[in-house]
């Protein structure tokens, strides 16, 4: 039973990042019908019947890498505006609209992509197109809603960041493990650039970014690909298309030492991360990578879990996270150390199974289990329209194809045993890791 | 970073409603065919063939949750379920977790308020092997005393870690300051105090006494015939001895009198959290569909009167909602959100107002006819995996709701007038009687908050339990 309670921010969908086999029969059971529009816009469409609905996801290829200091978060904050009001369906018009005809929507943004979803009956087809049609050619900025959503984005901010452990902590691994890339800054970004954006910059973003040929859409459901096509033809593809966000050119220098933070915080328990410098999502190591972190986080079997929850018993939780991104990237691990433990103690024991991870190859049975269990969680995202459209999006934007999802399969099966040890030495070497810590900062503790 | 933050909760399926209904109209939406049957021990068993990717799914309810717990010992339910794999007769937890993983399979338990829910996931040619680990940690749990001294003080950490998160703790704090000593009121993952009460002995006895077949509803769906189904549910929970169990009796709670106001004292936050309402409806009132209609206007989706107020016209909040989290009985209702220290009068107040207007004004037939829209819109993608779908039809059965739930809805969702919206407003929306609960800076924000209720009490969250405080909570 999950506890009821606040919704976890969307970027937990981010985080089920991507780690997937597929048997090859899969490729005949998720058809999929590609088009590109004349404006450039890729169009993905895959029908499935089984449920009267439509999930639809636009993905623009521009998140907080393509910002610059003072305005970082803008992104962000322009997704939010994307909510706000065009020439035909003004200022919360378009949340009415969608929500009268039975459809909902969010969206999210990431260092690499901003993300639009559409959730609705097949009846609000049209009424989906036409407003996904006016907010990327006609977006208006109102002045009153830039005022309001601002605030909204610092509730947010806090919520997410100011007052949630993990949240401050992960934002201060970033900013530490990268100096130069635009990976440095937060996507929400820093409170008092969220307080200065101007509506220049909000034009400057949209005149950037949200051109037809720097997006793809994904449509899953109750739709056949002609009428999809047909309905780009009339509603998207007479959008204007203009340049490209400029290339980010910056490259993160190798890191040549062990970088430490910590962080003082009134707080019941401290909290670790680790974060390594890993490359990119196409890399071909990323297969590798994803054994080694299943093998070493995934399940209550898994060697962290094993040492560090089970048998050291000095952690209540460890986990990895690797986000979908365009440019190298890291692996962050997150432990949650026990009251009265010293986050020292888990360091330790992670480094040496890191360390046994890159001295001797993992067993048979862990590299099957691991196969195993990606083929698993491929069909937990492929079991509904919404996890199929977001799939096959991010295959195809950090892929640059979507038929890598199919060929998944193959790119795990030849994942040797002496792979994943290459790995585990290249990448998980002290001199490549930023330390951070947040430590308990009690002042009534602190008195007694 | 996301841009709404309402979220859809797990239960609701189980808010999913009836009301008498209008004559059933043509609809495509029905629940899958499904069979029950009761094996001779006792147990419970629904079956439902589910087509689509190769994954079975289980969902058993065990008919003992955290309202069973007895007082003092909050989270026995929790620790009892969450111990089922930690060591069973044929399986060390270590191997159970190796044997589990190696086929790249779930199983995850834990106590709710009315039930014990265990659900278990695994590739459909997996079936024997899954089968087998699930009734091994369902009806040959061991306890061992060093798993159960291990997972118990995880648990006593996972409190201190919640409380580090406001948001994740505003649930318990507020439900303890509603239903005071009632069931309901207690924390379903225990406390700081009460979780250092339970012991090895107490969980094996909690065991004994409330998990048995007859007390137990198993739910199997996926790509498998009925047939194939059933023989391997026969051949392995047939053997599951029959053994006598009481059923938990859970009273009625009165709604708060009058109004009072918790407040939790977190200094270094820089936003207030806040929980408003009174108890609301149990899961089979005959009103939900109705009321699930009106919540959906109030405070149930993005374009709702609370989230337009608090959210797209005064920036005050990055979400806020509404819900009736409904029980065997009267459950609880609330308004829940946040806004930075400044605003907390200004945001608390603009909820109130909503709520009176709500009162005063009732819905107008455009919104109900948006909200019906809504409902109805967004329904399927609810019963689309056969884990919704095991979930979804094994706690039918515990509520005793049939699949009219599912196969009515839409006719009952039409079927709400402005009018009977009008009375289910004045019957289920607190309108005076209200409980507060805020957590944040008290330095900052006491003063201020002392208006809305002249009862007021106050807790550092940094002292053990929640509310009302355990004996001996003292640090």
């Amino acid at each position: 039973m999950k506890k009821i309670g606040f919704g976890r921010a969307g970027v937990v969908v981010l985080c089920a990042v991507l780690l997937i086999t597929v048997p090859a029969k899969a490729q005949r059971d998720y058809p999929v019908s590609a088009r590109t529009l004349k404006n450039g816009m890729k169009v993905l469409v895959q029908p499935d019947h089984s449920i009267p609905n439509v999930a639809l996801y636009i993905f623009y290829r521009i998140g907080s890498r393509n910002e610059r200091p003072g305005t970082t978060g803008l992104s962000h904050f322009f997704e939010h505006m994307m909510f706000n009001g065009a020439k035909k369906y003004g200022p919360g018009e378009l949340d009415k609209a969608m929500e009268a005809h039975g459809g909902a929507n969010n969206a999210y943004t990431t260092r690499d992509v901003t993300v639009y979803q559409d959730w609705f009956p097949r009846s609000a087809l049209s009424l989906i197109y036409d407003i996904e049609a006016d907010r990327i050619r006609d977006l208006s900025f109102d002045p009153q809603k830039i005022k309001s959503e601002r605030e909204v984005v610092a509730s947010e901010r806090r919520l997410s960041v100011d007052n949630e452990n993990n949240g401050t902590l992960d934002e201060q691994l970033w900013a530490t493990s990268f100096i130069a890339h635009p990976y440095h800054w937060p996507v929400v970004g820093w409170m008092s650039d969220i307080q200065h954006w101007t509506m220049e910059d909000l034009k400057h973003h949209f005149e950037m970014g949200y051109s037809p040929n720097n997006a793809t859409m994904v449509v899953v459901g109750d739709v056949s690909a002609d009428e999809i096509f047909q309905l780009c033809e009339k509603y998207i593809e007479p959008v204007p298309t203009h340049a490209p966000p400029p290339p980010v050119t910056t490259i993160e220098p190798e890191q040549l030492g062990e970088r430490r933070i910590l962080v003082h915080k009134p707080s019941e328990l401290p909290l670790l991360m680790l974060a390594y410098h890993i490359p990119q999502m196409n890399s071909p190591d990323f297969y590798a990578l994803n054994i080694l972190r299943t093998i070493l986080f995934q399940g209550e079997s898994s060697r962290m879990y094993q040492r560090l929850v089970d048998k050291d018993q000095i952690a209540l939780e460890v986990s990895s996270v690797v986000e979908p991104a365009f440019d190298p990237t890291i692996i962050e691990i997150i432990a949650q150390p026990k009251q009265g433990v010293d986050p020292q103690a888990c360091e330790k024991a992670m480094y040496e199974e890191l360390e046994r991870a890159a001295g001797a190859a993992i067993s048979d049975t862990e590299l099957e289990k691991a196969k195993n269990i990606r083929l698993v969680e491929f069909y937990r995202q492929m079991r509904t329209i919404n996890g199929r459209a977001n799939t096959i999006g991010t295959y195809e934007v950090f892929f640059g194809d979507y038929n890598k999802l199919f060929d998944a399969a193959k790119n795990y099966s030849a994942v040797t045993k002496e792979d994943v040890q290459r790995a585990a030495k290249a990448y998980f070497g002290p001199n490549n890791r930023t330390v951070a810590t947040l430590v308990p900062d009690n002042p009534q503790k602190a008195k007694q | 970073m996301t841009r709404a933050w309402i979220a859809r909760r797990l239960f609701a399926a189980a808010l999913l409603a009836f009301f008498i209904c209008p004559a059933a109209s043509a609809q495509a939406l029905r629940l899958p065919p499904h069979e029950k049957l009761v094996l001779k021990n006792g147990l419970t068993v629904l079956l439902l063939e589910k087509p689509g990717v190769p994954l079975i799914d289980i969902f058993a309810i065990v008919k003992a949750g955290a309202a069973g717990d007895p007082a003092g010992q909050e989270g026995l339910a929790a620790a009892t379920a969450g111990l089922l794999r930690k060591g069973t007769k044929n399986r060390t937890a270590q191997q159970f977790a190796a044997d589990l993983d190696y086929i790249g399979g779930t199983f995850e338990a834990d106590a709710g308020a009315d039930f014990t829910g265990i659900s278990a996931e695994f590739l459909t040619k997996d079936l024997a092997r899954g089968m087998d680990l699930f009734f091994d940690a369902l009806a040959h749990p061991t306890f061992p005393q060093d798993e159960a001294d291990k997972f118990l003080a995880q648990a006593l950490d996972g409190v201190r870690a919640e409380k580090d998160d406001p948001r994740s703790v505003l649930v318990p704090y507020y439900y303890g300051y509603l239903y005071g000593i009632h069931p309901y009121g207690r924390p379903a993952g225990g406390d700081e105090v009460s979780l250092k009460q339970i012991g090895r002995e107490a969980i094996a006895k909690f065991y004994e006494a409330n998990y048995a077949p007859g007390n137990t509803i198993l739910a199997v769906a996926g790509g498998l015939s009925s047939a194939e189904m059933r023989a391997k549910l026969e051949e392995v929970m047939g053997t599951w001895p029959a053994r006598a169990a009481k059923s938990v009796a859970i009273p009625v709670a009165a709604p708060a009198k009058g109004r009072r106001l918790l407040l939790v004292d977190k200094p270094d936050s820089t936003q207030t959290y806040f929980a408003i309402g009174n108890t609301g409806i149990a899961v089979t009132d005959p009103d939900r569909v109705a009321i699930r209609v009106v919540n959906t206007v109030f405070g149930g989706r993005f374009t709702s009167e609370l989230n337009e107020a608090l959210r797209v016209e005064s920036g005050y909040t990055y979400g806020v909602e509404s819900f009736f989290d409904e029980r065997k009985t009267a459950g609880p209702f609330a308004i829940f959100s946040f806004t930075k220290n400044e605003t907390t009068t200004q945001a608390i107040d603009l909820a109130l107002q909503v709520l009176a207007k709500l009162h005063k004004d009732g819905v107008t037939q455009a919104q109900l006819d948006s909200a019906k829209s809504y409902i109805k819109g967004q329904f399927p993608p609810e019963i689309e995996t056969s884990k919704q779908l095991a979930q979804m039809i094994a706690t039918h059965e515990f509520y005793g709701l049939g699949d009219d739930e599912v196969n009515q809805l839409e006719a009952r969702v039409d079927g709400v007038t402005p009018e009977i919206a009008r009375q289910v407003i004045q019957k289920h929306f607190p309108a005076e009687n209200l409980v507060f609960v805020l957590i944040g800076n008290a330095s900052a924000i006491a003063p201020a908050v002392k208006k809305y209720a002249a009862d007021q009490d106050a807790r550092p969250i940094t002292e053990p339990g929640f509310w009302p405080p355990p004996a001996g909570a003292k640090k």
